[in-house]
Parts: structure tokens; C-alpha cells; sequence
């Protein structure tokens, strides 16, 4: 009797792990960080790490959402690079050293629209003309870079500019500007996600596409959406990058971004095949991915063995996902 | 058959003008007033290539330049399909800062093969397959080592602490220059016990992760009092991240680097910044020189080292507007 007991105890504990498998492996990790890396545990590592994962969070979370769908976006790299690009052309140019406080808002509002249009432009293509995600965002991965790099010939511009570099500098309550912006933009995903028809809708296309068409849902209309968001907060990402360097880096901006985003999206629990939307989970899942980096490099391991454990990372979630299938 | 016919009878005729610098196998480069040449970048996504293009298309006119320049976007296949290219436009000399160590090797050979004299630019080729003087007609270039070694025998001089506590932000690995900067202030800067480099990580080169690398490895070391990065967008990423922290770079940190951009002398004007050792990116007027040399008949030293200057708080205001 005692012995089926502890198998259903055993068995039960196997489930938590494999429903909770990045909340437990975030807590492995500050463990490990609690005992091995000098200076962990004080409030400029959090703010350190804080900067440095928004970025990745707030693509992530966009990611999070085509995936549901069962897409992919492959362009959030180059859609980062190309509004990074085009904020300081706006701020810099005659109009925006004329009207400093105009010249900073459309600076932060255009490179959006862009950005917006090339996830209209991704939603376009998925939807309406049936081409697969992977080939359709591969069009703006390959040809949104050279649009930044030939807007920029190519050339670092760089900039000194309090206002425009508060998204990336700011601090509000001790804590970096854009960690609350990721915040912010996780509730309000998650209650369009959780509380509204596009969000039921979102689920409904991942998990079962033809159904959702058939029952007469506007499925072009919310993949269009979902793009669009993603696209729009790839923006966001890539202004804050330029923000945080007063510097704009057409090659560089974003680069690998998508791998990250999806990466972390994965880490989080969203399922490849669609149907689910953690929108919480790919913040973990950056976090985790964020804390190994930082973890690694802080105790003096190369940046290339870094990529290999965040490889490994993307392993074990897969694993415990397909797991959780059966 | 035919197609090494036409190759052998132009060697012979080549042959018949042969000069002192043919002797040793190099192919000769008549005086004229206006040459074709070619000049095949690797690629544009940095200030420093950008200038460096920029030099060449800006020597071009003063030195009877017909100039075709290449942009191989960082790839080592397109650069050598630029040169073959370039050979089959009939250019006369050719100038190439050769991506790889070993994947150009193809192309300069062919060069040379096609009677065309070539100079390499501010990165070499593996000396084991091909040699200066032999395959190629000299190497235009900075010596990475003893940049390294000025910085660390500025930071020597200059450091006025009782410990120095070093972090160093590598270049992109693998690369020449971040070997050779590496090895050179590695080792200058153990000759002074004083000085203790506690992590070495790379930021590739670049300003963003220069600023991220520089966050993580002062929450690990934050006794830090020495920066020393293998380029100035690095270093600006480390002023920036030092900054965020509350530091205050150039009075607690001091840092230390290489290049001599606008960006970098700015840094010094404010005070924030040490030294940065010049690289300088403008080979325009001297490979003009060279080539002039080499078609007086001139033997070319294999490695024509560029003369590389320091700049610090002395002498950052009177280059700055030439800076780049």
C-alpha cells in the first residue's frame, strides 16, 4: 500500500516538474548564482539584468503570440535594426534639432509605423497569399537590414540625446525604464490573450486552423494582427537599443534576435505547432536564458561556450514539452 | 594547351622587361600617369572600413587613380569572385585587405599570375602559403602587437594606484587584431606587478556588447579600476555601462584602448577616457606611395608598418575634426 503511495507521490512530483520546468530551473540557476558568483545577490545585478533582458522579453512576447497562431517571424532582427535605424535620422535631422520635443516624439512614433507596416506587410503574406511563415518573414530577415544599413550608408550614427535615450537609461523607482515597459506590455498582452475574442481567436487558429476558418472566424484579419503586434514591438525593442548605446548599429542591431525570441518563447512553454500563448512563460524564458549568459560570464566562461548551455537550454524544454504531450 | 601557350609567350614577353623587382618573381609596374586600380573591400558596417574605403576613393584623383572598388559584404567567397572580377577588367594594381587568412590566398595568387602586382591592405594572409615579396608585393599595415604594448606601457606610466585591477574586452575571436592587441598588452603589462588582468572577455568588437559584457564583469569585479578594450566602440560601450552604474570613468576607472575614433577622442576631451593608440584607417596616400615606389623599380620593404599615434588629453583636441 505504502509502496503505490510514493509511486503516486513520485509520480505527481515528475508532473509539477514538468508543468513548472522553467520556474525550477530559474531557481536552480539563482541557487547556483547564490553560492558561486561574487556580488550576486544586490540590487545593480538586478538592474544589470533587468536593462539587459527587456529586450529580448518584449520580442519574445510578440513571438509568443505568431507562434500561437503556429507561425514564425523570422524578421524581428532586421525590423529592429530597421526602426533603430531611423530614430536618430529623425531626431538628428533639421526638423528634429528645430523642434527637439516634436523631433523625439516622431522619432519614437514613426520608426513604430514602420515598423507596424512591416508586420502588416509579414500578416500579408502568411494570410492572405498563403506563403509559410518561414519563407514569408525570411523576405524582411534578409532585405529590412540592407534597408537600415543603405538608409545609414552603412555608418554608425551616434548621438548624444537625454530625452530619446530615457527609454533605454531611465530609471523609475530604482529599476530600468524598459524592465517596466516589458512589464506593462506582458499584463496588457495577457488580457487580450485571456479576455478578449482576438485572444480566443489567437489560440483558436493554433490549434486548430481549419476549424477556426470554418466556424467563421476572422482568421486573416487576427494573423494579420498578431504579426503586427509582434512587428511593432520588435520596434520598440530595436529603439531601445539604440536608446541604451546613443548609438545606432544598422549590422549589428538585432542581430540573432529572432533565435533569442523564439528561444525564449520556446523555454516558456509556447508550443511550436500553436495553441498556446504564455505570454508570462517567454519572460521566463528570457530570464532564464538572460541569468545563464549572466552567469557564465560573470564566473569567467567564454561567450561561445554560453551559446552551447543556451542550445542545451532549448534541449531539456523541448523535451519536457514533447514530454507533456503524451 | 592553346589558352598556356598565350600565358607562356605573355610570361616571355613579360620577361623581356624584367627589372629588378621581377628578379624575385614579382610582376613589374610601368610608370604612367593614370592606373586602373582595384581596391576590394571586405566590408562597409564599420566606421573604420568606411573611412578606410573613403581614403582610397579620396587618393584616388590626386594620384592618377582609375578606381574600382568592391564591397564583399563580409564574405570571403564574394571577395574573391570581386578580384577575379577585377583581374578580368585589366586592372593594374591591385589593393585587397584580405578578410580570411587562408580563403584570399586563391585570389592573390591569381593576381599575380595575371601580371598583377598586388599590395595587401591592413590585414595579411597566412605566411606559410603565401609571402611578401614572393606572391604578393608587400603588406601595408599596423603592428596589433605593439599597439597593445603602447597601451600598456601608457597605462604603466599613467597609472597612479597601488593595485591595478584590469578588465579586458577582447575583439572578435580568432581575429588577428584581437590576438595580436591581446598578447601585446598581456605581456607588457606583466613586466609591472602591480597589475592584475582579473577577466578577459570578448565583446566582439562592438559597442553593444562591449557595454553588455563590460554590466556583467564589473558586478563580478567591481574593485575594477583598469579598462583596457581592443577597440574604441567597446570602450565607449564601457563608459556607457560604467556610467549606468554610478562609476565615474576616467576618475575611478581608467581607460585604455585602440583605434583613435571621433567617438574615443571625445571621451578623452571630456576626461573620461585615458589613451586610445591610433589604427589608422588612412591608406590612401600610402598605398599611392608604395605603388609609386614600386613602379620606379624600387625593391618594397615586405611589411610597410603605418606610424601609429597616441592620443590622449595632450593632443585629442587637435585631431579631432580629422577623426573619423
Amino acid at each position: 500500500m505504502s509502496m503505490t503511495t510514493s509511486e503516486i507521490t513520485g509520480k505527481s512530483m515528475l508532473q509539477v516538474l514538468r508543468g513548472h520546468g522553467g520556474v525550477v530551473a530559474l531557481v536552480a540557476i539563482l541557487l547556483f548564482n547564490m553560492a558561486f558568483t561574487p556580488n550576486f545577490f544586490q540590487l545593480q545585478t538586478l538592474f544589470v539584468n533587468i536593462s539587459q533582458v527587456a529586450t529580448i522579453a518584449i520580442v519574445a512576447m510578440g513571438m509568443t503570440l505568431v507562434i500561437a497562431t503556429g507561425g514564425i517571424d523570422l524578421s524581428v532582427g532586421a525590423i529592429m535594426a530597421l526602426a533603430g535605424a531611423l530614430a536618430p535620422l529623425i531626431f538628428l535631422s533639421e526638423f528634429g534639432t528645430a523642434y527637439p520635443v516634436l523631433g523625439v516624439a516622431l522619432a519614437i512614433a514613426l520608426p513604430l509605423l514602420v515598423a507596424l507596416a512591416c508586420g502588416l506587410f509579414n500578416g500579408i503574406m502568411v494570410a492572405k497569399l498563403n506563403v509559410q511563415p518561414i519563407i514569408a518573414t525570411l523576405i524582411l530577415f534578409i532585405s529590412g537590414r540592407g534597408v537600415a544599413q543603405v538608409l545609414t550608408n552603412g555608418n554608425l550614427q551616434t548621438f548624444s540625446n537625454p530625452q530619446f535615450s530615457y527609454l533605454g537609461t531611465g530609471k523609475i523607482l530604482g529599476l530600468p525604464f524598459q524592465g517596466w515597459l516589458a512589464v506593462a506590455i506582458a499584463v496588457v498582452l495577457y488580457l487580450v490573450i485571456s479576455r478578449t475574442t482576438f485572444g480566443r481567436y489567437v489560440l483558436a487558429i493554433g490549434g486548430n486552423e481549419r476549424a477556426a476558418r470554418l466556424s467563421g472566424g476572422p482568421v486573416a484579419r487576427v494573423k494579420i494582427g498578431v504579426y503586427m503586434i509582434c512587428g511593432a514591438l520588435a520596434g520598440l525593442a530595436g529603439l531601445i537599443v539604440v536608446a541604451i548605446n546613443s548609438a545606432s548599429d544598422a549590422a549589428r542591431n538585432g542581430s540573432l534576435m529572432e533565435l533569442d525570441a523564439i528561444a525564449a518563447a520556446v523555454v516558456g512553454g509556447a508550443l511550436l505547432q500553436g495553441g498556446r500563448a504564455p505570454i508570462f512563460g517567454a519572460i521566463l524564458g528570457a530570464v532564464i536564458i538572460q541569468l545563464v549568459k549572466y552567469t557564465l560570464l560573470a564566473n569567467g566562461v567564454e561567450d561561445e561556450v554560453a551559446l552551447i548551455a543556451k542550445a542545451g537550454i532549448i534541449l531539456v524544454a523541448v523535451y519536457v514539452q514533447q514530454a507533456r504531450k503524451e | 594547351m592553346k589558352r598556356r601557350n598565350i600565358l607562356l609567350s605573355a610570361t616571355m614577353i613579360g620577361l623581356g622587361f624584367a627589372s629588378a623587382a621581377f628578379a624575385d618573381g614579382l610582376p613589374p609596374l610601368a610608370q604612367k600617369d593614370t592606373y586602373r586600380v582595384g581596391f576590394a573591400q571586405m566590408e562597409s558596417n564599420n566606421p573604420w572600413r568606411i573611412a578606410e574605403s573613403k581614403s582610397f576613393v579620396d587618393t584616388a584623383e590626386s594620384c592618377g587613380w582609375e578606381l574600382i572598388a568592391t564591397d564583399a559584404a563580409g564574405s570571403a567567397a564574394k571577395q574573391v569572385a570581386d578580384v577575379e572580377s577585377m583581374i578580368a577588367q585589366g586592372i593594374d594594381v591591385l589593393f585587397l585587405p584580405p578578410r580570411e587568412e587562408k580563403p584570399l590566398i586563391p585570389a592573390v595568387k591569381r593576381a599575380q599570375a595575371a601580371g598583377i602586382p598586388t599590395f595587401l591592405v591592413d590585414r595579411s594572409v597566412d605566411p606559410n602559403a603565401a609571402v611578401a615579396g614572393v606572391d604578393f608585393v608587400a603588406f601595408l599595415g599596423s603592428d596589433f602587437i605593439k599597439q597593445g604594448q603602447q597601451v600598456a606601457e601608457w597605462t604603466i606610466a599613467n597609472f597612479k594606484g597601488e593595485k591595478g585591477v584590469i578588465v579586458e574586452l577582447e575583439g572578435t575571436t580568432g581575429s588577428s587584431p584581437a590576438n595580436d592587441r591581446r598578447s601585446g598588452f598581456d605581456d607588457a603589462i606583466a613586466a609591472d606587478p602591480r597589475f592584475e588582468i582579473v577577466a578577459s572577455q570578448t565583446g566582439d568588437f562592438a559597442r553593444d556588447m562591449g557595454r553588455q559584457v563590460m554590466e556583467t564583469l564589473l558586478q563580478a569585479h567591481p574593485d575594477v579600476n583598469i579598462v583596457y578594450a581592443h577597440n574604441d566602440e567597446m570602450a565607449i560601450g564601457a563608459i556607457q555601462a560604467l556610467e549606468l552604474a554610478g562609476r565615474k570613468p576616467g576618475e575611478d576607472v581608467m581607460i585604455v584602448s585602440i583605434d583613435g575614433t571621433r567617438d574615443a577622442l571625445q571621451a578623452i576631451i571630456d576626461g573620461k577616457m585615458g589613451v586610445t593608440v591610433e589604427s589608422s584607417p588612412f591608406f590612401g596616400p600610402l598605398a599611392c606611395e608604395t605603388m609609386k615606389r614600386y613602379a620606379a623599380g624600387e625593391t618594397i620593404e615586405p611589411w610597410v608598418q603605418v606610424s601609429d599615434r597616441i592620443f590622449t588629453v595632450e593632443n585629442a583636441a587637435d585631431h579631432i575634426d580629422e577623426a573619423y
